[in-house]
């Protein structure tokens, strides 16, 4: 009888109930996504060479467990307040405790175990979609990588399940140790916000301290090694929490008493945020973080990617070097409409590599001669023969020079001393296309074909450096750019419930607002208000600790972190903004029919 | 009589449902008016038609046909903007359920149409304190909904709907979730406002006790009126009398 009139009340709240699902099952999705890379050590070894990595990811995975924490005792919360009024009226009408404990027990089991499961296959498929896409259009090269990965799966459920089991037990004491009369009328208490000056005080310092000991600690990973990392987790973590805490309340308190607070709804606005103080607190510090990691994330990735041309380019001035090439290879090399494309003669013996100086008087050699090793700048100086010589920088000339003229001095003779040489005369081609990078599955084909191998440690030139390059930093970028997707993916769906979780009970304010003569368009701007400043919040915060938070890959970038911070930025404050905008039509849409 | 009415109520129809698919004709063709000054009861059983009713009247609702006017404006087709400034400026409500917004403290419900219409913070403050000086809550103006009494809430949320000087105040069972006692004192609180500010009054109720602090009360039954009573020059325990009878015969 009792299951009947729970699962009467599970058909009246689908919409509810879609909401709780749809955000557990996102929540569940990513944190498999994430740890389908972090329990995969082969992937990291094979494709960071960093030892470092593995570590990184361990505590991202503590990260992603605090954060999953509150985001099921959130969801939990918003279980327990759909079903307070359900279970209330059933103990009025005299139901036994015990059986209604059962209930509970096994309706917070059931929704648990079955989103986490739906998760699970969700995260598989994301994994799957997510890295073909970046893999095609960044054009990386990984190995190991598995989209399905059992102990990535089975950490998952583990977890949530855990999670769910102690989430059950709660409900199971909150609801049965509750009066059926405070259940049936719990869903209209205010926290009336208060300032406690000594507190929030304390709060302030705290905070602050710890975030401060956090951006220090990031900054000097180099003493404190993978220590700095745990450091800063917890550290920022909290110190972020305390912030919001003390902060938020305070900046309440202190905006109601301006006068703007008076002017059209504004005050309805300021006082439906201090409503739910305790909730939006715990949400934007959770948000401010994820803000954080998926934003550092992917300007470390865009980082990774825009060092690959840089090293690349700073390597050699020419894209391949081919010798003695065929007719057919010829033609391939003008399908690329080459910027240059130059072919030398020369004669070779075992040790040298003999031009005629004339040649190269005629058709310049060109050289890289890098100048801040830091900031990967450098200069191209076009060489006839003589400077060739004395500049030593024939060695990229050399590494044009593939198979058995590789490790031959390059000598440059007048035409007479070159004419009387007897070896056979041979032809070096050596070209630039406009970009390696777009160029990459052609230049593949030549010289697959010329080398019969696609190890590039038979081939010189740009394009073996780009393939060196890419493949180093391949897995670095495809973490950024993944987890930098994944954690805005959980930003969203933190804040999407939050949101939408909260819809219902304003339905019936906005009613009322409307009732009294309020006008569609204050309505309105009073909702774009009011999540306008829950996205703000955090969005600075968590832009913060990016700025501090980069400081960490000092270390395993060549450039600073910060070159061309402006287009991730820009990037993400453009997602971040249209992510907003949806959020405030579906909130329209519910509030305002 | 010779003043123009505040409120006129022509012909009005109300019919639930779609054409095609299951209708219910809830309203049946009601015609009254509503002198400024007046005090109006509306009664009549559960299901008669008053909520349906009052909600026409108060914009809150659009009839099928028929007119409503309020200070010869008519009002069934106002929309949008007009139609939120109609109800901030003409109109107050107070409903069975308080309809206050427990986020807000008393002071900051009984505010809000003030700040809609974007009053300067000091004259808000005076009109605040002006009104809840005059219903006796200015002792809970910091506090918030859920820490008043039903009586209480009702006051501030009489408050609210005066504070912006309506031409006429509509109650619906303002007294349905009070007990006997704070009832009463509502109900003194509007017969006060109504002779001292001459604020007209449309109270729906099936409450006899509190009909009979109405000057008329128009009796509905299925959807169309049934009766008229005028108290006259009763007082007001003899006109309770009465409407016990005319009930009686009625309500048969
Ligand atoms: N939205 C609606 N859709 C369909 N029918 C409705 C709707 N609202 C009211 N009705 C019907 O119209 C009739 C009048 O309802 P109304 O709410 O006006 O009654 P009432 O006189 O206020 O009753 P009570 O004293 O119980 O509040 C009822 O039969 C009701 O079923
Ligand atoms: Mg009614």
């Amino acid at each position: 009888m009792l299951t009947k009139l729970a699962m009467t009340g599970f058909k009246h709240r689908w919409r509810d109930y879609l909401v709780l699902f749809s955000g557990l099952i996102m929540s569940s999705a990513i944190f498999y996504m994430f740890e389908a890379l972090a329990t995969n050590h082969d992937f990291l070894k094979q494709n960071t060479g960093i030892s470092m990595i593995g570590m990184i990811f361990q505590f991202g995975s503590v990260l992603l467990t605090i954060i999953t924490l509150v985001y099921i005792s959130y969801a939990n919360s918003f279980l327990l307040s759909m079903r307070k009024r359900d279970y209330g009226l059933f103990m009025l009408v005299g139901a036994r405790k015990s059986k209604i404990g059962q209930l509970i027990w096994l309706e917070t089991l059931l929704v648990g175990i079955s989103a986490t499961l739906i998760g699970i296959i969700l995260g598989t498929a994301l994994t799957a979609g997510i890295s073909q896409i970046l893999i095609n259009s960044l054009g990386l090269e990984l190995h190991h990588l598995a989209a399905w990965y059992f102990p990535a799966a089975a950490v998952t459920l583990l977890l949530y399940v855990g999670l769910f089991l102690v989430a059950g037990l709660f409900n199971l004491i909150a609801l049965t140790k509750t009066p059926a009369l405070k259940l049936l009328h719990s869903n209209d208490q205010p926290n009336r916000p208060q300032i406690k000056p000594a507190r929030q005080l304390i709060e302030i310092i705290v905070g602050l301290i710890s975030i401060a000991i956090g951006y220090w600690s990031m900054g000097h990973l180099k003493q404190l090694q993978l220590m700095g990392i745990g450091i800063a987790l917890v550290t920022i973590v909290l110190g972020t929490y305390l912030l919001f805490n003390a902060i938020f309340v305070w900046l309440m308190i202190a905006l109601k008493r301006l006068p703007v607070a008076n002017r059209g709804l504004n005050g309805f606005t300021l006082s439906q945020l201090s409503f739910r103080i305790r909730n939006y607190t715990k949400m934007l510090s959770i948000v401010a973080m994820l803000f954080a990691l998926a934003l550092g994330a992917i300007t470390v990735g865009m980082g990774f990617h825009s060092q690959i041309p840089l090293m690349t380019n700073s390597n050699n001035a020419y894209d391949l070097g081919l010798v003695n090439t065929t007719k057919s290879e010829q033609q391939q090399i003008a399908a690329l409409k080459p910027k240059t494309n130059i072919t030398y003669h020369f004669k070779a013996d075992k040790k040298t590599v003999y031009y005629q100086a004339s040649e190269f008087n005629q058709h310049p050699f060109t050289t890289i001669e890098v100048q801040d090793k830091a900031q990967l700048s450098y200069k191209t100086v076009h060489n006839n023969a003589a400077q060739i010589k004395k500049s030593g920088f024939n060695y990229q000339l050399m590494q044009l020079q593939s198979g058995s003229m590789e490790a031959g001095t390059p000598v440059f003779l007048s035409s007479a001393a070159y004419q009387k040489l007897a070896q056979p005369e041979q032809r070096l081609t050596i070209f630039t296309t406009n970009d390696v990078v777009q160029h990459r599955a052609a230049l593949k084909r030549l010289a697959k074909a010329h080398f019969h191998t696609t190890d590039v440690t038979n081939f010189g030139g740009r394009y073996a450096s780009y393939v060196m390059v890419n493949s180093m930093y391949s897995g670095l970028e495809f973490m950024g750019m993944f987890l930098g997707i994944a954690f805005l993916a959980m930003l969203a769906s933190c804040l999407m419930f939050k949101i939408l979780s909260g819809a219902d009970a304003d339905k019936h304010r906005y009613a009322m607002l409307a009732k009294i003569g309020t006008t569609k368009h204050q309505l309105r701007s009073a909702i774009d208000k009011e999540i306008a400043v829950l996205f703000i919040l955090p969005g600075i915060v968590g832009i913060v600790h990016v700025l501090f938070g980069l400081q960490m890959f000092k270390i395993i970038m060549i450039t600073s972190p910060y070159t061309g911070i402006w287009l991730p930025f820009l990037i993400f404050a453009v997602l971040y903004l249209l992510y907003y905008l949806i959020t405030v039509n579906i909130y329209r849409r519910i509030v305002l029919q | 009589m010779t003043t123009t009415p505040i409120m006129t109520v022509t012909d009005l129809h109300k019919t639930y449902g779609k054409a095609g698919s299951k209708q219910y004709e809830a309203l049946k063709g009601i015609d009254f008016d509503v002198q400024p000054g007046e005090f109006v009861g509306i009664m009549g059983a559960s299901g008669s038609g008053k909520t349906t009713l009052l909600n026409m009247l108060a914009t809150l609702d659009q009839p099928t046909s028929g007119e409503v006017t309020i200070h010869q404006q008519p009002i069934t087709h106002l929309k949008g903007n007009q139609l939120a400034d109609f109800r901030a400026k003409e109109i107050g409500f107070i409903f069975q359920d308080f309809n206050l917004l427990e986020t807000m403290t008393a002071f900051e419900n009984i505010a809000l149409p003030l700040s809609l219409q974007n009053t300067p913070a000091k004259q808000i403050k005076t009109a605040v304190e002006n009104i809840a000086q005059q219903l006796g809550i200015q002792e809970f103006l910091t506090n918030y909904p859920n820490e008043l009494s039903g009586g209480q809430k009702q006051r501030v949320a009489a408050a609210r709907a005066l504070i912006n000087d309506p031409a006429i105040l509509f109650g619906d069972e303002p007294t349905g979730a009070l007990d006997s006692k704070s009832a009463r004192e509502l109900l003194d609180l509007f017969t006060k406002i109504n002779q001292e500010q001459a604020v007209s009054i449309l109270l729906v109720t099936h409450d006899p006790f509190s009909a009979s602090f109405c000057q008329r009360i128009l009796f509905i039954k299925d959807g169309q009126i049934g009766q008229e009573l005028q108290r006259g020059d009763l007082d007001r325990s003899d006109f309770y009398q009465q409407v016990l009878d005319t009930l009686g015969t009625f309500e048969q």
